[in-house]
């Protein structure tokens, strides 16, 4: 069975194709131009275009498709990556299952529906399968048992449309890994003012932990990085601790943070939803509880 | 400019049940505008603001669809007015079935320039309806949109990637799909709920967009609520220094593991 890899980020590239491997040992990797590196049984190699965006080499890439015929097509789940897709899928007349939590046996696969309501199992019935596939769902033992066989080149295909790009700027790096952090304190509109994130600061610093959020702090109060907020349409983590403080715990927030080991909160409302998912927590003012709390801890 | 919006109804998902079983019960689950659609319908009302035109709400999905109130109540967010391709065999679509439906939908009401998407629909979040319309319907396509400006037959947009931040430009007829914080949903005035009732909308069958066939390319197994991780549930209540005393104690013992 063949399986085709498409990745924009290196780390991606190397983990798909290490855990496509685990599927089948036939792993094909399609690479554009020089920047990643990749161990697969066969690259498929479409040179670097002048001025191109990813999204030019969209036809290039449904063209060999078509051809190869993989079975499965396994793709990183980037924004861009989400458009092409979409594009090829509407090409071949099939479509894509985006955000895959869990990839069993024939491809059928499960993402979280309805804001993490519930967990839908799909299989495609449309020809190839296309599915997108984040880190850390695909098992892989060792990357180097592959090895690469053959290296062929595809002919680029000039696409029919071609945005024209003006700008172009690096985002300032958000400096925090929630993923690999062992504690995380998540804050929600219980938080008064922003000049409160001082305080925030201090107790996560005296429990070595990071700071997460829910949405509207950072979508609509923007007080934090749209990328550390936590829920279906944000970060799903695990840690070890996580401490929800003025969060009053709707679905799209705890799927995020459900997995945690243990969990932890302070909300001033008795019949706040979080407290039903909570191992531990207390009926109170934050601002009475926190400066108790780094007093402690601190 | 020529604006259409398009949007998904859903079920209001605070009204979903999850029953003994797992399964789902949607029974009291009323009909409602996608969350994500929210921010494409008000997109498409600035934009008419600023440069005049035309704006049109588009919806495809089951007869329930066509629902006094809704209609309503998308009509008061701004679009002048609604078509819908109300259908029963238009139930649990997929994006292809969607796309595909949409499109036939689009190509029947005419000239366009511009096509609105949110990022995804809040019931199913599959982020795949834009993109695959947009090629269907051979215009450039733009996802993660976080703002829009046009100028003589032209738009220009930012778009915010993970790591990086681009602007392009794009010839008009094109289909753009926008963030969810690209700007802050309307609410309507009870004015503009008055007015939305005497705005136009029209409802057409899947025989009036000429579909004659919808095969899926997608087959659902089951849907069902996840297992839930059993928690202690210890809670203090009250914020007196000795309960607060007695949370750090608790907190204390699990900490130090
Ligand atoms: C389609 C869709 C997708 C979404 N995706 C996400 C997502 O990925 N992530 C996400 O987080 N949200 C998401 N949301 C939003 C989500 O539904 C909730 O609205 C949001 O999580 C609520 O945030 P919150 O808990 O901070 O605010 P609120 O719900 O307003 O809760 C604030 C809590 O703080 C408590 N509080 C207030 N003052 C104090 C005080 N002094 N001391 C102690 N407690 C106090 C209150 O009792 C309340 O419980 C999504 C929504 C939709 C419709």
């Amino acid at each position: 069975m063949r399986i085709m890899v498409l990745a924009e980020t290196q780390k991606a590239l190397t983990e798909l194709c290490a855990g496509a491997s685990q599927i089948s040992p036939q792993v094909e990797a399609v690479i554009i131009g020089d920047q990643l590196k990749v161990v697969a049984d066969t690259i498929w190699y479409i040179p670097a275009q002048e001025y191109a965006m990813l999204e030019d080499y969209t036809e290039s890439i449904a063209a060999l498709i078509k051809q190869e015929k993989p079975e499965l097509i396994i793709v990183e789940p980037t924004k861009r990556y989400k458009l092409i897709a979409g594009r090829i899928a509407a090409m071949l007349g099939t479509t894509v299952i985006t955000d895959v939590l869990e990839l069993e046996k024939d491809f059928v696969a499960k993402r979280m529906v309805y804001g993490g309501t519930a967990i839908r199992t799909e299989k495609v019935v449309s020809g190839s399968t296309i599915v997108m596939v984040g880190s850390g769902v695909l098992q892989s033992k060792s990357v180097t048992e592959v090895t690469v066989r053959e290296e062929r080149p595809v002919q680029f295909i000039e696409p029919k449309i071609r945005l024209k790009r003006i700008a172009r700027e690096e985002k300032e790096r958000v400096a925090v890994d929630l993923p690999g952090a062992k504690v995380v304190v998540g804050i929600g509109r219980g938080i008064a003012e922003q000049k409160d994130l001082e305080m925030i600061k201090q107790l996560a610093l005296a429990l070595k932990g990071e700071i997460g959020c829910t949405r509207p702090i950072a979508e609509a109060e923007k007080w934090m990085p749209k990328e550390t907020y936590l829920g279906v349409s944000g970060l799903i983590i695990a840690p070890e601790v996580y401490i929800a403080i003025g969060i009053s715990g709707q679905i799209q927030h705890t799927v995020g943070i459900n997995r945690s080991k243990l969990i932890v909160s302070i909300n001033k409302e008795k019949s706040a939803p979080i407290f039903k998912q909570s191992d531990y927590g207390i009926v109170g003012d934050l601002y009475k509880v926190l400066p108790a709390l780094i007093k402690h801890f601190g | 400019m020529k604006i259409i919006t398009c949007i998904k109804v859903v079920p209001e998902e605070q009204d979903i049940v999850i029953k003994a079983d797992g399964e789902l019960s949607f029974d009291r689950a009323k009909p409602t505008i996608s969350a994500y659609d929210l921010n494409a319908v008000e997109a498409g009302a600035q934009l008419l603001e600023e440069c005049g035109g035309d704006f049109i709400a588009l919806s495809v999905g089951s007869g329930g669809i066509d629902n006094p109130k809704l209609k309503k109540n998308i009509l008061s967010r701004g679009p002048e007015s609604l078509v819908m391709v109300a259908d029963d065999r238009l139930k649990d679509l997929d994006t292809h079935q969607t796309a595909k439906v949409l499109k036939a939908a689009i190509e029947k009401v005419g000239e366009y320039d511009l096509i609105l998407c949110g990022e995804g629909s809040s019931d199913l979040y599959a982020q795949q309806v834009g993109p695959q319309l947009g090629q269907l319907l051979n215009v450039p396509t733009i996802n993660s949109v976080s703002k829009i400006t046009q100028s003589d037959g032209k738009i220009v947009v930012q778009r915010t990637l993970e790591n990086e931040v681009e602007t392009l430009e794009s010839v008009l007829p094109a289909l753009v799909i926008v963030t969810s914080d690209i700007n802050l949903p309307r609410i309507a005035t009870m004015s503009h709920v008055l007015a939305a009732g005497k705005k136009p909308a029209t409802v057409w069958t899947l025989e009036d967009i000429g579909v004659l066939e919808l095969f899926n390319t997608i087959e659902v197994i089951d849907t069902r609520a996840p297992q839930q991780v059993e928690r202690k549930q210890d809670i203090v209540e009250g914020d007196t220094d000795e309960a607060i005393q007695e949370f750090i104690t608790k907190l204390s013992t699990v900490l130090a593991k």
